[in-house]
């Protein structure tokens, strides 16, 4: 293996047992498929109608317009903008799936859900404007529900989202609406997405590029309101202490990967591994059961309940290879076909959840709300009978693993602070970035792509910019790329951390009872819980009376790839963020787009993209960005 | 020059083409010798020597066939081209871009096109002929592997032919398939 596919120690131990196994992984396919079109690479290739498919020549010899007329420039957007529709039909799926729970709890038809944090619940009644008063606890959850629901369904599309305008600064607002990309039901602007990019619709690209801005800000508002009802459902996260990457899959127990994205499902195997702890050491296994996440779901019970991190998107097929996997519980998103083939070479159960997500080759269990605890019991079973099957002549653990701290949710990042400063919370915080022991936040959000080494550009930029006193936050499969690579630990902090970032974030952790500082990168939840950067970010911008594009806050996602990363960065550049791309994105066969994105956009929002693939110089232009922001507030 | 092997040269399957020209971008590429992103950011030119052409059903890049009495070479004013190591080479910097070259090719292979960045100083355009050249400035020599158009192709339907090589390959099945008619018949 002379190619670096992976920064991940446990991923460079499993390749040789994968291919030893005769299991093709992600990066065999991702060779095979090379070299990839360079028409679909600039995004220059159109197949909305059957007329085409249409491609335009991006060096300006052959065709420069698809049998209907439409030039580069109007073919880049509308992909563009359809893959954004996709991101957000995709977290706000998950988000209504979320808020029709809490409606059903509210209604107790949900047997083995219950609102577990109340004080949640009523702030966010509080943030949406719903009186509590004589109301009970699930009286106010129905009234949640059905105000959060609204944000789907709203008739009248005039009418901002609630999550909407009730999560972001007001001058951000009043900036967003003078555009008219402010959404009104998040359904309709995925719809509107579809229909504006119809055959013979919307040709003008910047036209488009500002519906793709509206439909990005409905996946906000899906990704805001999906965090804080998980949170009121499911409890808001706190420091936990846990271990990350494929060393947490352990011999002498029933292992069980809950992949995938929605704690609806995660939370109750959680839930049901424990009550039926005993059928496993009966069955042999004396460890008993142990729940393992993978991707984002793997993020959202390792927040909440410290359960341990396997891996994170590209290597999820390395889960199987250990040969001592049971179960892989699957519900939607990012989660690879392959994996029914890689189970085909060992005892692994592939279980399906989701009506519109079935692998063939995997066993399907239904889960609905109603018969949640019945349907995680019938999997974790399942998962107890494959262990019985288990071939230890095809067990390849891993012995790497880091610990990982985790569940930095915005009430627990206040919390600590409030150890410092009691009566002003942010204060610490914001007197730190001023005087300039903090030079600035960065988020890092986003997925993996074999593009790049694995965790690679990830790591490499927070080690630059640990160094030069940046605040750091991770959600996502980036921040499973820190807690796998060790950087969210203290010990990191006193490794890699600038002089100043190192005191302020001993200064909090110390405060806060961790006797040591906080970790060098916090990490605060899966990528539909990017929402939280926001919210802190809100509230520093609130507190000093500016809006969003005027901090010193950059975002970067460097190892991006699926649709809802396009619909995340978008909205990050609508809400005035400086946002980092280390991945090429499918738009450079439009001038004009790339201009607008880069460039345009920002005498619109404030923020802007920038494409960089080289991890030192991306450190470098984040690093610029945020001095650039320092300037402006004259700090 | 009777020891001289016959001419490589460039194939591709019409069966196999789907016509998505793949193998053209790569060829302007690897002779702009830059990258695709590199290329449309500064707004080069790309020239590819191949180009996909479709008849009826069938879809297949045409590139130029390196000839044995080739009619470029017979044409060719300024002796830019001629046979050189298994293929028609043909030399730019003798070449004056009096288009002979390419009113003569059976197979429209050649064309006479400007890569210079720019617009020359008023007198001479700069625009040559341009054809295959398998290649052999990139790789330095003639490796039908390395080809930019065959390792283009998603469905591998490119490939260098060496003509004898087919020639013989061919031969060897035949017999095979005779060989085992014959012995059908011995039992
Ligand atoms: S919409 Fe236009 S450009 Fe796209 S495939 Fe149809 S004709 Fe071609
Ligand atoms: S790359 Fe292959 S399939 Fe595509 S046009 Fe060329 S020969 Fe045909
Ligand atoms: S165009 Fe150039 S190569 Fe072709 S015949 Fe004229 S001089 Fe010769
Ligand atoms: S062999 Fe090289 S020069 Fe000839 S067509 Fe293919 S890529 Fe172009």
């Amino acid at each position: 293996m002379n190619k670096e596919f992976s920064a991940d120690q446990a991923v460079k131990q499993m390749l040789p047992f994968a291919k030893k196994a005769g299991v093709e992984t992600v990066w065999d396919r991702f060779e095979k498929q090379q070299p990839q079109c360079g028409f679909g690479t600039l995004g220059i290739c159109c197949r909305i109608c059957w007329q085409g498919p249409c491609r335009i020549d991006p060096f300006g010899e052959g065709p420069s317009k698809g049998v209907c007329g439409a030039d580069a420039d109007t073919i880049v957007a509308r992909n563009l903008i359809r893959g954004i529709a996709g991101g957000t039909a995709a977290h706000s799926d998950h988000g209504k799936h979320i808020a029709l729970t809490l409606l059903e709890i509210s209604e107790k038809k949900a047997e083995g859900y219950q609102i577990k944090d109340e004080a949640k619940l009523r702030s966010v009644a509080d943030k949406l404007g719903l009186p509590q008063e004589g109301r009970d606890l699930y009286e106010v959850a129905g009234a949640v529900a059905e105000a959060t629901l609204e944000d789907f369904f709203r008739k009248d599309e005039s009418i901002h989202c609630s999550w909407f305008d009730k999560t972001l600064p007001k001058e951000r607002v009043e900036k967003l609406e003078k555009l008219g990309v402010v959404p009104g039901n998040i359904n309709g602007s995925i719809a509107e997405i579809m229909a504006r990019t119809h055959i013979g619709t919307d040709a003008d690209p910047v036209n488009l590029l500002l519906g793709g801005i509206k439909c990005a800000l409905a996946d906000y508002v899906g990704m805001a309101l999906a965090t804080d009802l998980s949170d009121a459902i499911f409890g808001t996260p706190t420091p936990v202490k846990t271990r990350a990457n494929l060393g947490v899959i352990k011999e002498a127990a029933v292992n069980i990967a809950v992949h995938g994205h929605n704690p609806l499902l995660s939370e109750l195997v959680c839930d049901l591994a424990a009550e039926l702890n005993e059928e496993a050491i009966k069955a042999g296994a004396k460890d008993g059961i142990n729940v393992v996440g993978v991707c984002c779901t793997g993020n959202e019970v390792m927040m909440r309940r410290g359960i341990p991190l396997a891996t994170n998107f590209l290597s999820q097929e390395l889960a199987v290879v250990t040969g001592a996997l049971d179960a892989m519980v699957v519900d939607v998103q990012c989660i690879m076909p392959s994996l029914a083939a890689v189970k085909d070479c060992f005892h692994t159960e592939l279980i399906t959840t989701m009506p519109t997500c079935k692998i063939s080759g995997a066993t399907h269990v239904e889960f609905s709300t109603e018969t949640a605890k019945e349907s995680a019991g019938k999997i974790v079973k399942l998962a107890i009978e494959a262990y019985k099957r288990r071939n230890p002549a095809k067990v390849n653990l891993s012995d790497i693993t880091q610990t990982a701290y985790a569940g930095f949710s915005t009430e627990a990042i206040v919390a600590a602070l409030s150890a410092v400063d009691p009566n002003d919370p942010l204060k610490p915080l914001l007197d730190n970035i001023v005087n300039g022991n903090i030079r600035g936040v960065v988020l890092f959000a986003g997925c993996n792509n074999p593009n790049v080494v694995q965790d690679h550009a990830f790591t490499a930029i927070a080690r630059e910019l640990a160094a030069k006193n940046v605040l750091m936050l991770a959600t996502g499969c980036g921040a499973g790329a820190f807690a796998k690579a060790g950087l969210m630990t203290p010990e990191a902090t006193e490794a890699y951390a600038g002089d100043t970032l190192k005191a302020v974030l001993t200064a909090i952790g110390e405060a806060a009872g961790l006797s040591g500082p906080l970790p060098l990168i916090l990490h605060m939840g899966s990528c539909v819980d990017n929402t939280r950067a926001v919210a802190v970010a809100t509230a520093l911008a609130n507190k000093i009376g500016v809006d969003l594009d005027k901090l010193p806050v950059a975002a970067s996602a460097p190892e991006c790839m699926s649709e809802k990363a396009m619909a995340i960065g978008t909205w990050a550049v609508s809400l005035g963020l400086p946002t980092h791309l280390g991945v090429v994105p499918q738009i450079l066969g439009s001038e004009l787009v790339t201009k607008v994105l880069t460039e345009g956009v920002k005498d619109l929002t404030g923020g802007y993209f920038f494409v960089e693939t080289e991890p030192k110089a991306a450190a470098a232009k984040l690093l610029g960005a945020i001095e650039t922001r320092r300037a402006g507030l004259g700090i | 020059m009777s020891d001289q092997k016959e001419n490589y040269f460039i194939y591709a399957d019409p069966q196999k083409c789907l016509g998505c020209k793949s193998c053209e971008l790569a060829c302007g590429l690897v002779h702009a010798e830059t990258d695709l992103f590199t290329a449309v950011l500064e707004g080069y030119k790309i020239r590819p020597r191949n180009r996909v052409v479709q008849a009826e059903n069938v879809k297949v890049p045409l590139q130029c066939r390196q000839c044995e009495d080739a009619p470029c070479a017979q044409v060719c004013p300024s002796g830019a081209i001629g046979q050189r190591d298994g293929m028609v080479f043909l030399n730019r910097d003798l070449c004056i871009g009096c288009k002979s070259c390419a009113m003569v090719c059976p197979y429209g292979a050649i064309r006479v096109r400007s890569e210079a960045q720019g617009k020359g100083d008023g007198r001479i355009k700069r625009a040559k002929a341009l054809k295959c050249d398998l290649c052999v400035e990139a790789n330095g020599g003639i490796d039908g592997e390395a080809c930019a158009c065959v390792k283009a192709c998603p469905t591998k339907a490119i490939a260098l032919v060496d003509y004898e090589d087919l020639i013989q390959r061919s031969m060897e099945a035949r017999a095979k398939e005779i060989a085992a008619v014959a012995s059908g018949r011995e039992k």
